[in-house]
């Protein structure tokens, strides 16, 4: 069982979703309390099972309600664990902490969360578990952790125990103080923070908050309480920078005790992990710059061992520090003393490549005394930081990828700050490239390559109006280009990259035209079939620019393809062929055409003779036959048609397209996966057999009626199936490509075994103006539980492309799979009723898989006779007009019987549940809570 | 301040990454949802975040060089926070990320700062917090980074549940795991009228014992050229342990540097230091050398944790680097002329622990004959046929000065290693030494200046060694990987140069050399068997080279 539980614990943390779509949330969480109530399961499964509830308590307690209930039930476990079991008792604080956050139960302050607290508190001040271990983390230590935890999700919840917690700490000697600091600061924070909130509030409040003396502070209404807990803003930093508005509390000097708090808070700062120290630290920031009447000097005394430590996030608070209070806490010298050491830290050589570049980050968002461009979140330079200090940062060969873009982009603002161009700076850093160029010459790894060109595009983006420097780069990339025509891609990236983001720039072009060039110029002897492929796709990208003229190009295509040696003809490779046929596509359209219609002919005329695959020289027919007899607009209408696709518009799919180069012919024979769901499934409502009122029910079977509905089971098949029927519609956003669908063949997968596999179902065409077509699903269950099907489609679109898409998952719920008692509709009542009295009879006796349950709950008569109306009508077997019991059959497919006796006593409904499947229970269960509570709900 | 979730992913060689572990905070995720609104982003299932976060590293469809999704030269990643576009679902950010070896550590810290369209990360406590522990996790799922074993691993992941209840139960992280556990005898804390550190878990009772080790590394880029200014750097640490009594007790250890020492500069301290001179922190490398520099003695009071610990760690501008050496190289028809020679400085003691010279070949063919002399020490070839090794022994000759002569052809059956960056006569020398006793900018810790405040009188240890560490010599006829063209008021690069030299080494093919382990976690080969390299020669190199 053990083995079972770590499986399914680690399905359902692997993906949720997935593992809660075979299975109902709720009964899985009825399980889990089970085993954890159980005393034969070890503390190590338990502690397994409860590691659901603390990641995903939200997908298991789906209300408020189910939350408070799971928190009784582990609450009750939790007095029942012995105390010598603490790591399981410390796993079910966190569980319940978990539980009550995430349901909403602690904000809204229920009875089950303010017990909880309660337990907390009394946990925290039960000092007789001093425990021995030193490092076992006893439930005080988590119970501190929990509190914690509840006052950040709802702040201001435990302000009115502030002076406790202030006591607890101030007592504890060992290293637990460490938590009740944490819990202090928070608490002390947030209560100071509520009353900056409160008009006029002042030291007289503070003190009050102080001292416990709660009566005075929250003489203020729970109205204005709540507003404040339950804005985001007090959840969020309060330090944001010189522009970043902190509310104050004006209190005027006289705040000795708050002083006197936080002193011996920073005293003790010492004897905390960084990690606490730091977050100590922000805390007692915010409160200092909340209230003005505590002069930020009270840190002074530990800024010297914070600014010499390697702990990186003790550094990063005293920056924090700084961003808040500026030139009140940090002199002119220990600003330029700050930058240095940032510089120093950013290359350290004794720190991790992350931290490194943490403290490069910090840098560019240094926090300056005095900001020149102050408010926006983009990296700026400090004032500081000259080149001389930068020099530090300069990139190398050495570094790792993402440093040497970090310090590339560094220097790059340095010397962009300095605006010298020609300046020796700007040299290194072109040097620097240089050698990364070299490396990806020699054969460097991708990851090389990758970074040279990230490099290359940094470099441009600052440095592109540098003619000298920008000139030489294109020179050398187009000399690289011809040594590895395999960066085709990775330079072809660069070019469009630079020309979306620089559009007023022509190195692009300039680049393009010198690609164009030198594979224009190199000697055809040496070029190879790999090498030509690459050199069509950057033609193809040189001759979309009209800018450029494209007579070389056609002069090496014609090169190319009439040479004697050349293979290109004989072997006939289609994508070679392609590719040369694309070039002459983008040349088509090219604006100098006039001056280009000889060579290009000549060229479309050499491949209709004598090219080896046929497919392409009807290709080049046709572009022969377009070039020489239409005229230019036309020509230039016809092949732009196509050429604007996949730019979200619906075409038609023309000759043009037939003609177009390989991805224009690929995109039709290949079947697209759309991005989005297009259609979905809907539940169309069934009138589910309203036509049995008007029948006769006259057939009287008498006293054989059970017998008689047994035997209609030896036919096999028999009422074995479950029809649900579904519209299929467009899903919104609407997509004018999808507006009218054709032969959509719907394919459908089940997530788990309680089904037979389901048929393919065809649907002839889905137009958005007509009436939703409806599909009817035919399930049939082994098992009738709930479950989640997934539903793709293959359809085509109109303009005759092929789609697969995937659709929204249909549900199929509990409820859906009843069907009313399978007889002959001739059946009288008198029968039906004798069937149920036989079934319940022998469901009583639970036998087998027999059982009987019963289900209460409050419901008026009038809401009562309203849901049996509304879910049960057609599965009652008594008559509804029946006053003290009613009786429903639900039949499940394919042969599972759930009987209900309702009636209603005098303080509460009860539903008498009798079944033949146990494993229904459950599931029922949490249908009737459903039906019931939203019934409750509607009649209310 | 907190964390939303965390993972742990294993991506090792000709393996499918995979998610090892991953944990949900999701009171935590509460509060995102809160602070967040209408911008909230949803963490993504687990194999879903495994499948982006590959791609953002670069480390998916690893057997195609251009995937416009992967390698688009618009995008920087902008680690150690990178940020995972989900499909149309908006972006998660920021995803911590710390990688070593087959493992991956990512984690989501929470965003508490209401900004659009988002705050800098250095706003975020919540990032060096989680980079923090990150970088603990590493260390104690790693150990200490020699070789990893795959079982030590996935019994250190076992543990990481009962773990993370104590450094991080609810998301926010208090501490970082204590990578080992003290040896020391400890005894609970009962008594105590002071209040204990939370980073001290216990007490030590015994004999009061304390050592002090000062370690100095240095590294140097030789290239015996004119036209190239040659580098060198020392950084140094002082690792302590300390076995004293009491909750709190108060050490003082005194570093001191000789009448004419440079100043130490990048002072770092451990958080353990209770309180520092203001003028220990004035001297940085990155300053200009002020001659009126304090210069010690440099005090650092401080109360000792259980564990052994660094307790600060310094870099030092020395005026020479302890071995200078030249290398030359010339193709001969089908020979390649060698030409070594290594001079060691007066001022280093003249006793090593271990001394060698590795010469390794790349982009050739394995090496044939082999006719090299020495004046000292001996040569052997590697098993692989691409490095020679030059083992210097304990000693330089009274000279000081040793030379290698000779040829070597490379006419063996099969290609060697290749390498992007030493084609040609681009070729390097990288030394390893170790000389104990001794540092290189003078500095030291005084047996008698190590001060315990307790009532018996405690043992006291100091020890001082040097290391060298990316010591290479290029050969200076061919041209150094080194970006040409200086500026002269960037002689400030030197300091630069030094970082992560490694990674170059790193990322290409590697010729596997014996004696050696090479150590992820501190980016240092480690020689192991010194004594006598000769004797080792054909022993199975292990592997340990990536």
């Amino acid at each position: 069982m053990a083995s079972n539980w770590t499986e399914r614990i680690s399905a359902f943390c692997c993906s949720p979703s997935s593992f809660l779509s075979g299975t109902n949330p709720d009964a899985f969480l009825a399980e889990l309390l089970r085993e954890l109530r159980d005393d034969r399961a070890s503390y190590g499964v338990k502690v397994l099972l409860l590691s659901p509830l603390c990641e995903y308590p939200t997908l298991l307690c789906s209300s408020e309600s189910v939350g408070e209930e799971t928190a009784l039930d582990l609450m009750s476990v939790f007095t029942q664990c012995p105390p010598r079991s603490s790591q399981f008792r410390c796993h079910l604080l966190v569980a319940l902490t978990s539980v009550l956050v995430c349901s909403s139960c602690v904000s809204n302050r229920s009875r089950a969360s303010l017990d909880f607290i309660d337990l907390l508190l009394q946990i925290c001040q039960d000092t007789s578990d001093r425990d021995g271990d030193g490092r076992q983390r006893c439930p005080r230590a988590t119970a501190c952790d929990c509190l914690c935890e509840i006052e950040a999700s709802c702040p201001g919840l435990l302000s009115q125990r502030l002076e406790l917690l202030a006591g607890l700490r101030q007592q504890e000697t060992s290293w637990l103080h460490q938590a009740y600091a944490g819990l202090h600061i928070l608490v002390l924070r947030n209560a100071v923070y509520q009353l900056t909130k409160q008009t006029g509030a002042g030291a007289a409040h503070l003190k009050a908050l102080l001292d416990g003396n709660t009566s005075v502070a929250w003489e203020a209404d729970q109205e204005a309480f709540h507003m404040v807990t339950k804005d985001s803003a007090i959840q969020s930093s309060l330090i944001l920078g010189p522009m970043g508005r902190v509310p104050t509390l004006h209190t005027g000097p006289d705040c000795k005790e708050l002083r006197s708090v936080l002193s011996s808070l920073l005293e003790e700062s010492y004897l905390l992990t960084p990690l606490c120290q730091a977050a100590l630290f922000r805390r007692l920031t915010e409160v200092v710059a909340m209230v003005p009447g505590i002069p930020p000097t009270i840190f002074r005394a530990q800024l010297l061992r914070l600014l010499g430590t390697n702990e990186v996030c003790l550094l990063h608070v005293t920056l924090l520090m700084k961003c808040a209070f500026t030139d009140s806490l940090f002199s002119a010298e220990d600003e330029a003393f700050l930058l240095k050491r940032l510089v120093v830290l950013s290359q350290h050589p004794l720190l991790s490549t992350p931290e490194k570049l943490f403290y490069m980050d910090c840098i560019l968002h240094f926090p300056e005394n005095r900001p020149i461009n102050c408010g926006d979140s983009d990296e700026a330079l400090p004032v500081l930081l000259t080149p001389q200090l930068a020099s530090a940062l300069l990139p190398t060969v050495f570094n790792d990828s993402a440093t040497l873009l970090a310090r590339l982009h560094l220097q790059a603002l340095v010397f962009l700050e300095e605006g010298e161009e020609e300046g020796r700076g700007l040299a290194y850093i072109y040097d620097h490239l240089t050698a990364l160029l070299h490396i990806v010459d020699r054969g460097g790894s991708r990851d090389i390559v990758v970074t040279f060109f990230r490099a290359a595009f940094l470099f441009l983006f600052y440095f592109q109006h540098v003619e000298g420097y920008s000139a030489r780069l294109s020179e050398q990339l187009c000399q690289l280009y011809l040594q590895h025509t395999q960066l085709a891609p990775h330079i072809l990236n660069l070019v469009d990259k630079t020309l979306e983001r620089l559009p007023e720039c022509n190195w692009a072009l300039g680049l393009l035209q010198g690609l164009q060039r030198v594979i224009s110029t190199a000697p055809l002897g040496q070029l190879t079939l790999r090498d030509l492929s690459c050199h069509l796709k950057v033609l193809a990208r040189v001759a979309e620019e009209g800018k450029i003229s494209q007579c070389s190009t056609l002069g090496f295509l014609s090169a190319v393809i009439t040479q004697s040696s050349s293979l290109l003809c004989t072997s006939g490779d289609w994508r070679l062929g392609n590719g040369v046929l694309g070039v002459c596509r983008r040349v088509l359209l090219h604006p100098s055409l006039d001056s280009l219609l000889i060579p290009l002919a000549d060229i479309l005329q050499h491949l209709t003779c004598y090219y080896g695959d046929t497919d392409i020289q009807d290709h080049a027919r046709l572009y022969y036959t377009l070039l020489t007899t239409l005229s230019r607009e036309k020509l230039s209408v016809v092949l732009a048609q196509s050429a604007a696709e996949g730019g979200g518009q619906v075409k038609k799919r023309t000759l043009s397209c037939v003609m177009a180069e390989s991805e224009g012919l690929t995109n039709i024979l290949t079947v697209h996966q759309t991005e989005q769901p297009v259609f979905q499934l809907t539940e169309a409502l069934s009138g589910l057999q309203q036509e049995m009122e008007n029948l006769q029910l006259s057939q009287d079977e008498g006293d054989k009626a059970l017998e008689s509905y047994r035997a209609q089971f030896s036919e096999s098949g028999f009422a074995s199936q479950i029809m649900l029927k579904y519209h299929l519609t467009h899903t919104e956003p609407h997509d004018p490509r999808f507006e009218q669908i054709f032969s959509i063949c719907l394919h459908f997968s089940l997530t788990d075994d309680h089904y037979e596999q389901l048929q393919d179902i065809s649907v002839p065409c889905l137009f958005r103006q007509r009436p939703p077509p409806v599909v009817q699903l035919t399930l049939k269950p082994r098992r009738p539980y709930p479950t989640t099907i997934h539903v793709s489609a293959i359809f085509t679109s109109k303009d005759g492309l092929t789609w697969h898409t995937t659709m929204p998952d249909v549900h199929v719920e509990f409820q859906q799979a009843f069907l009313p008692l399978p007889v002959p509709l001739s059946w009288s009542r008198a029968s039906r009723q004798d069937v149920f009295e036989g079934l319940w009879d022998e469901f009583c006796s639970e036998m087998g898989d027999c059982i009987i349950s019963l289900f209460c709950c409050q419901l008026r008569e009038a809401a009562l006779k309203a849901l049996v109306e509304k879910h049960f009508l057609p599965f009652l077997v008594s008559d509804l007009s029946q006053e003290d019991e009613l009786r429903v059959l639900l039949f499940l497919p394919p042969r599972s019987h759930v009987l209900l006796k309702i009636s209603s006593e005098e303080d509460a409904t009860q539903f008498n549940m009798a079944t033949d499947t146990r494993q229904l229970l459950p599931h029922m269960n949490s249908y009737l809570l459903t039906v019931t509570s939203s019934q409750d709900e509607s009649v209310r | 301040m907190s964390l939303r979730a965390l993972w742990i992913i294993s991506n090792e060689k000709g393996q499918k990454a995979s998610i090892r572990f991953s944990k949900r905070f999701s009171t935590v995720e509460h509060r995102a949802r809160n602070l967040a609104g209408s911008s909230y982003v949803a963490v993504p299932e687990d194999s879903d975040f495994l499948q982006l976060l590959l791609t953002e590293l670069g480390l998916s469809n690893s057997d195609k060089s251009y995937v416009a999704d992967r390698d688009d030269c618009l995008y920087r990643p902008r680690s150690p926070a990178v940020e995972l576009r989900l499909n149309g679902k908006g972006t998660l950010w920021p995803v911590l990320v710390l990688s070593q070896g087959p493992l991956i550590l990512a984690c989501l810290p929470l965003v508490d700062i209401l900004s659009e369209p988002r705050p800098p990360l250095a706003n975020l406590l919540s990032v060096s917090q989680g980079v923090t522990l990150l970088a603990g996790l590493q260390t104690f799922l790693l150990g200490s980074g020699v070789k990893l074993d795959s079982e030590g691993l996935a019994s250190r992941v076992a543990t990481l549940p009962s773990l993370l209840l104590q450094v991080c139960p609810l998301g926010t992280p208090f501490d970082t795991p204590l990578a080992g556990t003290p040896t020391a005898s400890t005894v609970p804390t009962s008594t105590v009228t002071h209040k204990q550190p939370a980073w001290k878990t216990g007490v030590y009772r015994g004999r009061a014992t304390v050592n002090v080790a000062v370690v100095e590394t240095v590294r140097s880029m030789q290239y015996g050229n004119q036209s190239r200014q040659d580098l060198w750097d020392v950084y140094g640490t002082v690792t302590c342990k300390c076995e004293v009594e009491g909750a709190l007790p108060n050490v003082t250890v005194t570093l001191s540097l000789p009448p004419n020492g440079s100043p130490l500069q990048d002072i770092l301290v451990h958080p353990c230091v209770t309180s520092l001179d203001s003028s220990i922190l004035t001297a940085s490398s990155v300053d200009n050398a002020d001659g009126s520099a304090f210069s010690g003695p440099y005090k650092f009071p401080f109360s000792p944790p259980l564990e052994p610990f660094r307790l600060c760690s310094y870099t030092s501008q020395v005026p020479v680097p302890p071995i200078l050496g030249s290398y030359q190289l010339k193709e001969e028809e089908n020979n390649l002329r060698v030409s070594v020679s290594l001079k060691l400085h007066e001022s280093v003691r003249n006793s090593f622990e271990y001394c060698e010279a590795h010469l390794p070949f790349f982009n050739r063919n394995q090496m044939g004959v082999v006719d090299v002399k020495v004046s000292s020490g001996q040569v052997d070839v590697s098993k692989e046929k691409n490095l020679l090794v030059w083992g210097l022994g304990q000693k330089f000759p009274k000279s000081r000065e040793v030379t290698l002569d000779g040829k070597i052809s490379f006419t063996g059956s099969s290609l060697g290693p290749s390498d992007p960056l030493c084609t040609g006569l681009t070729a390097y020398i990288k030394l390893y030494l170790k000389v104990p006793d001794t540092t290189l900018s003078g500095c030291c810790v005084d047996q008698h200046s190590v001060q315990v405040y307790s009532s018996a009188k405690p043992r006291i240890v100091t020890s001082r060694e040097l290391q060298s560490k990316e010591y290479f010599i290029w050969n200076s006829t061919g041209s150094a990987p080194v970006s040409s063209g200086q500026p002269d008021y960037l002689c400030r690069f030197k300091k630069s140069c030094w970082d992560v030299i490694l990674l170059c080494l790193k990322t290409r093919l590697l010729v596997p050399q014996r004696h050696q382990v090479f150590d992820e976690a501190t980016d240092s080969v480690r020689v192991c068997v010194a004594e006598d390299p000769g004797m080792q020669t054909d022993r199975q190199h292990d592997g340990c080279f990536t």
